[in-house]
């Protein structure tokens, strides 16, 4: 039997919010396979974003064991999971995050920068993930003369360009008319078919949903459902 | 990362603060650089009048005492002509090149036959003297081999005397023993002394002369050695010092340093206002760019977080913005490094004159550029520069990565 790529139990993370403290995740357990292609979806507030950080080792649970790859994760210096991080998983934002005084190449080429590698690898991998994406021809232009969707693709070959075993996309489509929200789903749908890459999405876009074949229902910070797309729809609670 | 490729995007990204910023510690840095300048040329002016116009020379040898109760028991504490073949033995021994001056100091009146007034005259040797004067040595108010009775005054005693090069005069003295001594002298030349305490009163006469009139012949009341080097004097009196009392020799050496009270005092007086300047501009210096740092840490919030989840650890945040800081203060420092350049070559060619305090004349106002104060400074600005980012470098690099994310 093959290690999961992540395996939760019993995770709870609360906030402190002035007074108050939002119990934002209650009890979350899921085991996530490598090359799985997995939608979080659930109302605002019922703890997406919250599960998404802590799966891109983000933030720390307070209660319960999070394992990446096997690995208990919370036993890492801050240093340690950085470094995960950068060689293990891409992020794709809802406001894409591009550095804006660097160029689409430049962005695209940040992440093995950071890893220190030769500056033609680096180029060239950069250049190879820009044309993969259809944004070749815009590896010169900044953020700002980008579109929505080019941005959008330009986080995705940042996200790709280090060979993560995970992408995680926090609602990637928020931001994007339909076309190009289609576009980018069907973009990552393809990288995990071709690369085996696994991809987390937090959304409540019904479009990604669609193209995404599990899906794991999140409602008041506990999850509700977990299903593939070809099951019939089944409560957990 | 391209650290340094990233800082300098991140400047011009927000041109107008970092010019402003820039701006702030080139006019800082060069106005310490420009006052700097003019110190230094103040101290060499200051050295140059010391060692050479009022012939202090780079040491002074007198026995031990002498200073404090020399005036009290002269022939107590007056150097020996045997004292004085050793001692300048010894001198040249160690530094072949030194020239050692016998010197006696006089005072007394002067007079021209109808009106007598003080004064304090020092006693040295023609040829000693001319070296002593070094650069000098072509001015006015040198003494001269062939005339043994001549002598040189400052110019406010000739004028209060009505003396002119070529006029006789009297010059009284009390003698070593105490009795009174009169010899006739010739005006050979007057010369300024650039101090207004002296103007009216000094005088030089050939060592020789100062001897017979104060009955002391071969004696001398101080050596004073010129050296090859003026950078060789305090390693110089050390040697000295040594070997003087290996000799059993029992001598005090001052440097011209401690000779000359006045460029003790302006000095002093230079060096407080250097560092009450430097104070100033650090201090703008420090808030100008904690300030921009700052407020870009609270923009580039989200970008931080951005960097952070991609993987880059907290050590290169704050190497991100300790980075940009350098930038700032070096730049700034090459443009406040040109401004100078600038404003020296202004003030330099304006030919700008003034009277300095206790002085006779005016001297040129001039800048030179001290290689020591500006590298100190630039060192001082960018350790400071780079405390002054690092502060909220850190506190950007602690920020949890998800509230950097959440940041708008």
């Amino acid at each position: 039997m093959t290690t999961p790529l992540f395996q939760l139990s019993g995770i709870h993370r609360r906030f402190a919010l002035g007074e108050t403290t939002v119990h934002a995740l209650r009890g979350v357990d899921l085991t996530i396979a490598c090359g799985e292609s997995v939608a979080i979806w659930g109302p605002s507030g019922s703890g997406k974003s919250t599960l998404l950080n802590l799966l891109g080792l983000l933030d720390s649970p307070d209660q319960g064991s999070l394992r990446f790859k096997g690995e208990d994760v919370h036993a890492l210096s801050d240093d340690a999971r950085t470094d995960c991080r950068n060689r293990q998983i891409g992020f794709v934002f809802q406001s894409f995050n591009l550095v804006p005084v660097l160029t689409a190449e430049e962005n695209v080429m940040l992440p093995l920068q950071i890893q220190g590698l030769a500056p033609r690898v680096i180029r060239q991998r950069a250049g190879e993930w820009l044309a993969r994406v259809g944004l070749e021809a815009f590896a010169q232009f900044r953020p700002d003369k980008l579109s929505g969707g080019q941005r959008q693709r330009v986080a995705i070959a940042r996200a790709l360009v280090t060979g993560p075993a995970l992408v995680l996309a926090d609602e990637p489509t928020a931001n994007l008319d339909s076309a190009n929200s289609l576009a980018v789903v069907d973009l990552l749908q393809q990288l995990n078919a071709e690369t085996g890459v696994t991809c987390v999405f937090a959304t409540h876009d019904p479009r990604l949903l669609a193209h995404v074949p599990r899906h794991v229902q999140l409602v008041d910070g506990r999850i509700d459902s977990d299903r593939h797309a070809h099951q019939p729809q089944e409560t957990l609670a | 990362m391209k650290t340094l490729h990233l800082g300098i995007r991140n400047l011009r990204r927000n041109a107008r603060r970092s010019l402003t910023t820039l701006l702030s510690i080139a006019f800082g840095f060069a106005a310490v650089a420009l006052f700097s300048g003019y110190t230094r040329e103040v101290y060499r002016g200051l050295t140059e009048q010391a060692v050479h116009g009022e012939l202090i020379g780079h040491l002074n040898l007198t026995r031990r005492g002498m200073k404090q109760e020399g005036r009290l028991h002269p022939e107590r504490y007056l150097l020996r002509p045997d004292e004085i073949t050793r001692i300048t033995a010894l001198v040249h021994q160690q530094y072949p090149g030194a020239l050692v001056a016998p010197r006696l100091a006089l005072s007394g009146l002067a007079s021209n036959g109808r009106v007598s007034t003080i004064f304090l005259a020092d006693g040295v040797g023609a040829e000693a003297m001319r070296q002593l004067r070094g650069p000098r040595f072509h001015g006015s108010g040198g003494l001269a081999e062939n005339a043994p009775q001549g002598v040189t005054v400052a110019r406010g005693l000739a004028s209060l005397l009505g003396l002119r090069p070529g006029d006789d005069a009297s010059l009284l003295v009390s003698t070593l023993h105490g009795q009174a001594n009169a010899a006739d002298a010739t005006i050979l030349d007057t010369y300024g002394t650039g101090n207004a305490g002296l103007e009216d009163k000094a005088l030089f006469l050939p060592l020789a002369m100062a001897q017979s009139l104060y009955d002391a012949p071969d004696r001398a009341d101080r050596l004073t050695i010129l050296l090859p080097d003026i950078a060789q004097t305090a390693a110089a009196r050390a040697r000295l010092a040594s070997a003087c009392a290996a000799a059993g020799l029992d001598l005090e050496i001052s440097t011209w340093q401690e000779e000359s009270a006045f460029y003790r005092q302006v000095k002093g007086m230079f060096d407080m206002i250097f560092s009450f300047i430097l104070a100033i501009v650090l201090t703008i210096v420090v808030m100008s760019v904690a300030n921009a740092m700052g407020m870009s840490v609270v923009e580039r919030t989200r970008e931080i977080g951005t960097l952070r989840a991609i993987g880059l650890r907290r050590s290169g945040v704050v190497r991100l913005f300790v980075t940009e800081a350098l930038l700032l203060v070096v730049l700034g420092c090459l443009a406040g490094m040109l401004l100078t350049l600038l404003v020296r070559a202004g003030v330099n060619a304006a030919a700008l004159s003034y009277t300095p305090p206790n002085g006779t004349g005016r001297v040129l106002l001039r800048v030179g550029l001290d290689p020591g104060k500006l590298l100190f400074t630039t060192g001082v600005l960018s350790l400071l520069g780079l405390l002054a980012a690092l502060f909220p470098a850190r506190r950007a690099a602690r920020q949890p990565v998800t509230d950097s994310l959440a940041h708008v």
